[in-house]
């Protein structure tokens, strides 16, 4: 096999927290990423799920070096982002874009569409102005958007139009990875299932790779080729889909899908949601960072960190005990292939119809 | 160009083949009818004081003591005449000159060097701390304090003003501008701009010092009423502009001693004042909003 495009080894980021006004004194830190690693491979699609601040969302800005890592290492196509300098850095930026939450805050409202979507091309020295003008009405229709629209302001268009315009501006230095951070998540159902259905077309049509960071399983479902379960700053479980929904060997991954609304009424009083709260990223639990929560926590969860290690089937799972685990006999699927499978299929369809 | 392209599926509305052109900035502004009026009036007061020499009937330092306060209307002086007896119409226009560099000159250096001082604030918080707190030291010294001590230093007159004035503005624009630019440095634009590798002075060029274009307008308009009126108190305290010399608030402070019996040559400098800040004003507004692609209807 090949390298990966993107290797990511013991990535941590954590935030002083100080304290006194002349002479401050670090009285602790967040751990908002502690020791993530994890794969990309060519062309394919990488999710992170978790909670709200479980450090998803840090981690993508890690690996795009927005901001310095703590400690760590992460390798994009061999070379390691955290040491390179000025020019080099600037080369890998090309190779790697990022796609952003919120489609009301991602575009400078200042620059017309066809500025935004060109500017990356400038800023790398890609072409001549008429070239740039090319490239960018070919992306426009490329993400459904009609030409002349490179002359309109960000405000003119809708979030999922806006949405598009952000893929556009990614794509437009042609990057090998393109990092989604909860792409979908700001728009509405029907603008969701165009857009992560635009974004898999983009993918089979240019080949990227998507590091895909979403809270929503059932797009995450449909997107992704592997998924990577966070909590608290740690990787729990890594995994394919198939095996990951069919079998998730991690309590919190089940927790996680069996949150999942199901439409099975018989299924209520089976699932146990899980008591408590995140605990504070400034504390984080000794041991197993998931035991104040997990209904099968024993003595040793407490005490010993579990590493992250192979179960078979390409799933790795950080938990002492996973083989051991009760089966609670649950269908985890269940509740999303039937609706949201058919309706995200419904759309695809009524896309190619129309095209 | 922009033909239809009928195999986007997300046109789900019908668009024209072509869009009809944007109206131009100018246009935009002098859509509003306050605004183009204020324009007009900065145009005309702009061209009074650079045209002055030509405009002007008499020499401003010409006096005539036997027409000393002379009512407007008099036989020759429409405006009637100062304590001297210098022609009011003459000492207008030399005087709007003098106040309006001045009052141009200090917004324009002070803000500059201000906004700077913000942006750099704002986009290196290593430097955010020093920076500001350099803000305070300056701000907690009144404008008139700084006139005195470069008055001392370079001798008084309108650079020593200009200067004073500027250092006051600097602080004033550099909160504004690092308050306005922190509240952008947190979009997710700033952001995509800076993971597509560009450098710092584009991304502040380019996405920052745009998008904080509000606030800087609508403050150097402010300011620039504030400044004029200090330069007078500065030129009223015999730092400023030195007689005989015409400016428009020390005019006034000099008509202040015949408010009783010739109210005019105070009341006629102060009427222009307001015009002039007025103008600025409304015009500043309205060309804030005719730079915001968002208010474009």
């Amino acid at each position: 096999m090949t390298t990966p495009l993107l290797e990511v080894e013991g990535l941590q980021k954590h935030y002083p927290v100080k304290k006194g006004i002349v002479l401050q004194k670090q009285v602790g830190a967040v751990k908002a990423v502690d020791g993530v690693s994890f794969t990309v491979n060519r062309g394919e699609t990488l999710a992170l799920v978790g909670e709200s601040g479980c450090g998803k969302s840090t981690t993508a800005r890690l690996v795009l070096r927005l901001i310095e890592p703590s400690a760590g290492t992460i390798r994009f196509d061999g070379q390691d982002v955290t040491k390179v300098g000025g020019g080099a850095m600037r080369a890998l930026r090309r190779r790697m874009q990022i796609v952003f939450q919120d489609p009301y805050a991602s575009l400078n409202p200042r620059l017309t569409v066809g500025d935004a979507i060109a500017e990356p091309m400038a800023v790398h020295g890609i072409g001549n102005a008429a070239s740039r003008q090319a490239k960018v009405q070919e992306l426009l229709r490329l993400v459904g958007l009609q030409p002349f629209h490179a002359e309109r302001y960000p405000h003119e268009f809708s979030g999922g139009q806006r949405q598009r315009i952000g893929i556009a501006r990614a794509l437009s230095v042609e990057p090998e990875l393109v990092v989604c951070d909860e792409p979908v998540s700001a728009l509405d159902v029907s603008i969701q299932a165009q857009v992560v259905n635009l974004m898999k077309d983009l993918q089979a049509r240019l080949g990227l790779s998507y590091l895909f960071i979403a809270h929503d399983l059932a797009v995450v479902k449909h997107m992704a080729d592997r998924i990577a379960v966070m909590y608290l700053g740690a990787v729990m479980e890594i995994g394919g889909k198939q095996a990951l929904f069919a079998k998730p060997r991690h309590p919190y991954t089940r927790a996680l899908l069996a949150a999942i609304p199901h439409p099975d009424p018989a299924r209520r009083g089976r699932v146990t949601p899980l008591g408590g709260d995140v605990p504070s990223p400034l504390a984080v639990p000794p041991g197993c960072r998931f035991h104040t929560r997990c209904p099968f926590a024993q003595e040793r969860c407490k005490l010993e960190v579990p590493q992250l290690r192979d179960v078979g089937d390409g799933q790795q799972v950080a938990c002492h005990f996973s083989e051991t685990l009760p089966d609670a006999g649950l269908d985890y699927s269940g509740g999303l292939t039937d609706a949201a499978a058919r309706r995200l299929a419904l759309y695809d369809a009524a896309r190619r119809k129309a095209a | 160009m922009a033909s239809v392209n009928s195999t986007a599926a997300a046109a789900a509305t019908p668009v024209p083949a072509s869009m009809p052109k944007r109206p131009g900035m100018m246009k935009r502004l002098l859509k509003e009818p306050v605004a183009a009026i204020a324009f007009a009036l900065v145009v005309a007061l702009i061209g009074a004081a650079v045209f002055a020499p030509w405009l002007a009937p008499t020499d401003p330092f010409d006096n005539d003591l036997a027409n000393a306060m002379a009512v407007p209307g008099t036989e020759g002086l429409l405006l009637g005449a100062d304590s001297q007896g210098r022609n009011m119409i003459t000492r207008l226009l030399y005087g709007l000159r003098v106040t309006m560099t001045m009052g141009l000159a200090s917004v324009l250096l002070g803000g500059v060097v201000g906004a700077l001082v913000g942006f750099s604030a704002a986009f290196y918080s290593r430097i955010d701390g020093v920076l500001m707190r350099l803000m305070d030291v300056l701000l907690s010294f009144p404008a008139i304090l700084f006139g005195l001590a470069i008055a001392a230093i370079f001798g008084p007159g309108i650079p020593a003003v200009v200067l004073a004035l500027s250092v006051a503005t600097v602080p004033l624009m550099a909160r504004i501008v690092r308050g306005a630019a922190l509240v952008v440095m947190r979009m997710d634009y700033i952001e995509a701009a800076r993971s597509t590798g560009m450098g710092d002075a584009r991304l502040i060029l380019r996405h920052l010092a745009p998008n904080c274009l509000s606030p800087i307008f609508v403050f150097a308009t402010l300011r620039f009423g504030q400044v004029i009126l200090l330069g007078s108190a500065l030129s009223f305290l015999g730092l400023g502009a030195q007689p005989p010399l015409a400016e428009l608030g020390a005019m006034a402070s000099e008509g202040r001693n015949f408010l009783f019996f010739a109210p005019h040559i105070a009341v006629i400098p102060c009427v222009l004042i307001f015009v002039v800040v007025l103008a600025f004003n409304v015009l500043g507004d309205a060309l804030r909003d005719a730079l915001d692609p968002r208010l474009r209807s």
